[in-house]
């Protein structure tokens, strides 16, 4: 076997994004298991796939804005489970079209999308607030006050 | 085709000398029409230029989010850039009754094919 030396990994660097990360990670795939990474792009990354995002932090709320351009609001799905967001869009082209137009070029087609992101502590869970505009989703996550650390007396007998 | 196109000056028009990027299209064919469908999010319909310059078709999409000064990024993978998108398109198209439709950042452009090269059925006689 042939010893190449590694370069650059961020893997090593804690400076680095979380899609750097991911690249790399893929990246060592890609290298490691040239046959599945296509399989992958071909089978799975046809079925279910990501889109950009963003997040922010403000003084008393995360955002996420995500591009999910073509969807209505009702193909969007937004969910808080475990600590997780997870946003994800499916929708069906083609068969229930209304309009002339659209029923004249059907062509069935599925798209799924979802993207998920690992929450902090302390939000208000029941406050999250979602808006889609021009293919942006926006969802506004405000923060709870921080708990205060307890104290436990432990008492000597 | 009487029209002299090359020698009009192309790309000169281009409003714009910031850093653009290509947005994703896709371009199917029907019996009638070439339709082109571009990915645009964040673009309204305010902000989307589209015009026919002799052969050339061009899209541009302005977003017109900015990041408000008290949101501190974490994690960025939007680009911020326009969106730029030039095609060339030819006598197979009638370029006079181009249909737009912008709808939740995905904008369809309907090119109905020019008459000669619509697909003609011939009747059998006799």
């Amino acid at each position: 076997m042939k010893i190449v030396r590694y370069q650059n990994s961020p893997l090593f660097n804690p400076s680095t994004s979380y899609s750097t990360l991911r690249n790399e990670m893929d990246r060592l795939f890609d290298v490691a298991f040239p046959a599945l990474s296509t399989l992958q792009r071909g089978l799975l990354g046809g079925l279910v796939s990501e889109f950009p995002i963003d997040l922010f932090q403000e003084k008393d709320a995360f955002v996420v804005r995500a591009e999910l351009s073509g969807f209505t609001k009702d193909e969007i799905n937004v969910e808080v489970a475990d600590g997780i967001l997870t946003i994800s869009g499916y929708q069906k082209t083609g068969e229930t079209k209304s309009s002339k137009k659209e029923a004249a070029n059907a062509v069935t087609e599925e798209r799924r999308v979802s993207r998920s992101v690992t929450l902090p502590e302390h939000l208000k869970l029941d406050q999250i607030q979602a808006t889609y505009e021009n293919g942006v989703l926006t969802v506004k996550l405000p923060k709870s006050e921080e708990v205060k650390p307890k104290q436990i007396a432990i008492t000597v007998k | 085709m009487s029209q002299n196109t090359t020698l009009e000056p192309q790309s000169v028009t281009r409003s714009t000398s910031a850093p653009t990027v290509t947005p994703k299209h896709q371009i199917r064919e029907t019996n009638e029409a070439f339709v082109l469908t571009v990915w645009l999010p964040g673009v309204d319909k305010s902000s989307v230029e589209t015009t026919v310059n002799g052969e050339t078709l061009t899209v541009l999409g302005r977003r017109n989010f900015t990041v408000p000064a008290e949101w501190t990024p974490v994690h960025r993978e939007i680009q911020e850039a326009d969106f730029l998108l030039e095609l060339e398109i030819d006598h197979r198209v009638n370029r006079d009754a181009v249909e737009a439709e912008l709808k939740q950042g995905v904008l369809t452009l309907t090119f109905p094919k020019a008459e000669a090269v619509k697909p003609r059925r011939i009747e059998i006689q006799g």
